[in-house]
């Protein structure tokens, strides 16, 4: 299936990355512009399709992972040393809209990683 | 670069008179360890000016096995709401920086952006991707605390996934 979706993982508890908030803009004129804010859900997806196949279009876009917000909430992950990682930001295009893009992102304070997934 | 591990263990015994190491745990704070050793001991050594903070980066291209050319990578900082250009480098042939990109009062506290042109860098290896590609210009964002740590900024990419970390 097209469009787009996300799953947000905690890598250093190997759970989903519940309660995180991402803002997700497309690329419009040479600015970006927040279409919405979502939070995912008890698996670390969202409930809804980032974007839905008969949306998405050819272009840039952006998700923006509030992966400090998210660790400081955590109850004994916390830490006192000030965060490496902070929110992060995943540009990518899409080249053809009849593809799926789900965009895995592994997260820990020091780390993260993203990819094309299926 | 880090100080070869026989300077950085010299420094480490030096400093078990002056129990700096106990206060300050952890492998991230063995280049301020040194830094202050050196400091308490009132010299500079090549050892401690190795281990200064400072800001460095490696980019390994996971989809050649290696790096086999230079990628540009402009590195900005947060003032307000809007990241400022501060510098553009390009890395040497391995991906590395060529020594440090930030070093003493040019490394400074805050919010900063490395922004990789990893779309330049495949289409100047005559790699087939599609148009545009996946990903063309990566953005790693980080928090620099602490200006006398070293932050080693290490980036796994290929044209279709990148793990970023602070390594050493």
């Amino acid at each position: 299936m097209a469009g787009i979706s996300v799953h947000a993982l905690n890598a250093v508890t190997g759970k989903p990355g519940a309660g995180m908030r991402i803002d997700f803009s497309v690329l419009e004129g040479g600015s970006w512009r927040l279409v919405k804010s979502v939070r995912t859900n008890a698996g670390g997806r969202t409930d809804e399709m980032i974007l839905k196949p008969e949306d998405t279009k050819v272009g840039q876009y952006e998700l923006l992972f509030y992966v400090d917000e998210y660790f400081a909430k955590q109850k004994g992950l916390a830490s006192s040393a000030p965060a490496f990682i902070e929110k992060v930001p995943v540009r990518f295009s899409v080249f053809d809209a009849t593809q799926a893009f789900h965009l895995p992102v592994l997260c820990t304070p020091w780390s993260c990683s993203i990819c094309r997934g299926s | 670069m880090k100080p070869p591990e026989s300077d950085r263990r010299s420094f480490l015994t030096a400093g078990a008179a002056l129990s700096l190491g106990a206060v300050l745990p952890g492998p991230a704070s063995a280049a301020s360890d040194a830094t202050v050793l050196a400091q308490a001991a009132g010299r500079s050594t090549p050892a401690a000016a190795a281990a200064a903070g400072r800001l460095t980066f490696h980019g390994s291209d996971v989809y050649h096995g290696l790096t086999i050319g230079t990628m540009r990578v402009d590195v900005s900082m947060l003032e307000g709401n809007a990241y400022r250009l501060l510098k553009t480098f390009d890395t040497a042939k391995d991906g590395r920086s060529d020594g440090a990109w930030f070093e003493g009062p040019t490394f400074k506290p805050g919010r900063y952006e490395l922004l990789m042109h990893v779309g330049d860098y495949y289409a100047s290896l005559g790699a087939k991707l599609p148009s545009p590609p996946f990903l063309t210009q990566v953005p790693l964002r980080f928090n620099v605390a602490d200006v006398a740590q070293h932050y080693h900024i290490g980036v796994w990419f290929g044209p279709w996934s990148y793990t970023y970390y602070r390594g050493s």
